[in-house]
């Protein structure tokens, strides 16, 4: 039993310290400390920048780019990135088709989609949910058929968070409806500017378009941009599930909104209104402690070499809720100051002009990569064996 | 990091948890409900035949030097079993006292529980402090002490206890025998034995005092924060079993033809319950671990919080335990409502959650000072 860190990671922890100090754009930390969500030259601004230091693919094997941290270093990266005020990376190229192409692409689609994802050059997007296959994805319609060299991709996707950034898009296609539904799913790489697909908005409850559908007629796809064989898409969708991302909690990123919570309380109105805060404050940061623990030992376990087991579904469960209740004590003890919408000039403190913002758009993470009931549904199948 | 128990923790625990399976059962648990003497020689024996006895405190002082994590492997275990031998109350409770209080009287005394010849109970907590063990009622006058103490953990069977007191505004810890007191004994909610203890102008020697001012403060302290972290693994012990008895419930109980483990909301709260004891757990390790840091602050706010966790999450496990058994779970007769209650009182001996949450807020903002 240990629970400090090592030397060595300390000496990690200072010299990342001191990068992010020195590297972290302003605008970005101030559009963070805004409670903000940075827009999409932000965005790739930062990714390029992580991008040129080897880190933005930190959780990739070596002989593929990675910078061959530790588990343990990347949690310790993660703390630092979120407490200089830096956004998360987009998970849809770095965590998602990025593993799919080193586990199953060939050697022409690691070469030819890998390094822009690397360097943090191309913005990829995840197209999985449809208008009738959510928590059901199985049940998915968008067909590709084969036609020579290509395939002819027609259907729709939905919920698509960044098609209007992205550049090219990962998705789960029907390439044989004969056999059972898992079985007769595809995995293509599409490019985002190919002829028949159009991209339309959907604006989210917080105001903001991160949302899209995207709707395909007679999409002309490569047929080398198939991973893997045909058939194979619903193996590889499972492969992302239990993916190793110890860092799917969130847990450093919710330190940051507690602590901006914290910076706030002098300012509400009385002393009562002080004390109740900071008593829902410690509830959440006990919650929080709980979590982190159990985030450690996943951290450890991963550096002793022990897969990443559903188990860390719990992770994903745990860390989700806990940043709709941060969100959610953030509007509560900003009480009036959280109302106005539109204003550039807040009417209180700073950090509960947004905050209603990002409480409308955080009750999107219970939902996504798989509602929370899904991971439970598949928890009780796979470890309680129920 | 590293979250693996050292071997030898492993090996205490893996005896406990043997020992307990060959010497104790619901029926023995049951049997030692009715009786207000909870010490059953035989197995205070072999308890003291295990080691166990010497094996919470430094070998300085002529114990094992076990850490704080392998006695909570133990308790762990004792939780698990529903086991009412006062291990903790007549043992680790009065012998770490003893030994953060650190002076020769309190060693002496020491010497004699560790060989099995002393029983001592902790008699900290008064009708006017509650948890506030700091400040008690009790109020030491010149050589005579009046006033009251409650909630004395004893077994039924203790001969002397260790109070607190104030002396002026100085904080002693006193040895007295019960027989010096008016002493009036019942059950506790987990079926354990304890008194309340009246004090009336008690004659008080020099001796008998065995730590006064800052030196018993820190000693009362250290003492509250390590009995904290055993409240957290005796609950643990329990969660665990209430766990997988309600699983295992649940995928052999059979209503409208089939388990009530194939319905999704039985199988969501399971999935709950699960994700909870795994946080229970972490927690659990973590106060194992600072629960005796010689950081005091961080001493505080680690207990505190696993102690406010617990009386939330292990609570709400066993609350769940007894929901999903339905009627069988509010009976007597099935032990999940005895766990219930065990793990009930452990939320509320040594600080509640209210208490621990001011606590953590308070060494929150002790620890911004340091900063």
């Amino acid at each position: 039993m240990n629970l400090d860190f090592s030397n060595d990671e300390k000496e990690f922890r200072k010299s990342i310290r001191q990068w992010m100090k020195e590297n972290v754009p302003d605008d970005i930390r101030r559009c963070t400390a805004r409670g903000a969500m940075p827009d999409k030259n932000m965005q790739q601004r930062w990714e390029r920048l992580l991008g040129s230091q080897g880190w933005l693919t930190s959780t990739w094997p070596e002989q593929f780019g990675g910078p061959g941290w530790s588990a343990t270093q990347r949690y310790i990266f993660d703390q630092e990135r979120a407490s200089a005020g830096a956004p998360p990376t987009s998970p849809f190229g770095v965590a998602m088709v990025g593993p799919v192409l080193y586990t199953f692409g060939s050697e022409a689609q690691k070469e030819r989609w890998l390094p822009g994802i690397q360097r943090g050059e191309t913005l990829w997007c995840q197209g999985y949910s449809e208008p009738n296959a959510g928590s059901d994805l199985a049940s998915l319609k968008t067909r590709a058929t084969r036609n020579g060299d290509h395939y002819l991709v027609n259907g729709q996707k939905i919920w698509t968070t960044q098609a209007h950034w992205a550049d090219m898009m990962f998705c789960l296609v029907r390439t044989d409806s004969t056999v059972k539904q898992q079985q007769g799913i595809s995995f293509l790489l599409i490019d985002m500017k190919t002829p028949g697909l159009e991209v339309r908005p959907i604006y989210s409850i917080d105001g903001h378009h991160h949302l899209n559908e995207v709707y395909f007629t007679d999409v002309k796809v490569p047929v080398e941009n198939l991973v893997g064989q045909e058939g194979m898409g619903w193996t590889i969708a499972k492969f992302l599930l239990t993916h190793e991302r110890t860092t799917i909690a969130g847990v450093a990123d919710i330190h940051y909104e507690i602590n901006r919570l914290k910076s706030a309380i002098d300012a509400l109105p009385t002393e009562t209104d002080k004390q109740l805060a900071v008593r829902r404050l410690a509830g959440l940061e006990v919650d929080l402690m709980a979590l982190e623990y159990t985030n450690f030992r996943t951290v450890a376990a991963t550096d002793e070499g022990k897969p990443f087991g559903p188990e860390s579904s719990g992770l994903k469960i745990k860390g989700t809720e806990l940043q709709q209740r941060v969100s959610q004590a953030m509007v509560e003890i900003g009480g009036l100051m959280s109302l106005p919408w539109d204003n550039e000039e807040p009417i209180g403190e700073q950090i509960f002009n947004q905050a209603s913002r990002r409480y409308n758009f955080l009750r999107a993470c219970t939902i996504y990569g798989g509602s929370n009931e899904i991971q439970k549904n598949v928890l009780a199948k796979m470890l309680l064996g129920l | 990091m590293d979250f693996k128990l050292p071997e030898n923790t492993t090996m205490i625990a893996d005896t406990a948890r043997r020992y307990l399976k060959d010497n104790y059962s619901f029926d023995s648990y049951i049997a030692q409900l009715n009786e207000s003497n909870h010490l059953e020689a035989n197995r205070w024996q072999a308890m003291n035949d295990l080691g166990w006895f010497g094996l919470p405190f430094a070998e300085s002082v002529g114990g094992y030097g076990g850490s704080l994590l392998d006695v909570c492997a133990i308790v762990q275990e004792l939780g698990a079993a529903l086991c009412l031998d006062p291990f903790v109350d007549l043992i680790v409770s009065p012998g770490k006292l003893l030994e953060f209080a650190n002076t020769p009287t309190s060693l002496a005394l020491l010497d004699r529980i560790i060989a099995g010849e002393a029983r001592v109970a902790c008699g900290l907590y008064d009708r006017h402090a509650g948890y506030h063990v700091l400040n008690p009622s009790l109020r030491l006058n010149g050589e005579r002490l009046s006033g009251q103490k409650h909630v004395v953990s004893d077994g039924g069977v203790a001969d002397a206890v260790l109070v607190s007191a104030m002396s002026g505004d100085e904080l002693v810890i006193v040895a007295l025998p019960f027989d010096a007191c008016d002493v009036e004994r019942y059950r506790l909610l987990d079926g354990s034995r304890a008194a309340s203890l009246t004090l009336d102008d008690v004659l008080i020697t020099d001796e008998m005092v065995l730590c006064r001012g800052d030196a018993a403060k820190q000693a009362v302290s250290a003492w509250f924060d390590y009995l904290c972290a055993l409240d957290c693994a005796r609950m643990y012990g329990a969660c665990r079993e209430v766990y997988q008895a309600t699983l295992e419930y649940a995928r052999t109980r059979k209503q409208f033809g089939r388990t009530i483990g194939s319905f999704q909301v039985i199988q969501h709260y399971l999935v709950d319950a699960f994700i909870d004891l795994q946080q229970l757990e972490s927690m659990l390790l973590m106060v194992s671990v600072k629960g005796e840091s010689a950081n005091v602050c961080e001493r505080g706010r680690a207990t505190a919080a696993a102690k406010a966790y617990y009386a939330n999450r292990a609570v709400g496990i066993t609350q769940q335990g007894i929901q999903i058994h339905g009627g069988v779970g509010v009976t007597e007769e099935l032990n999940i409502g005895h766990y219930f209650r065990l793990v009930t009182h452990a939320s509320l001996s040594h600080g509640d959650r209210e208490h621990h949450m001011s606590r953590f807020i308070q060494a929150g903002e002790k620890q911004n000072e340091v900063v």
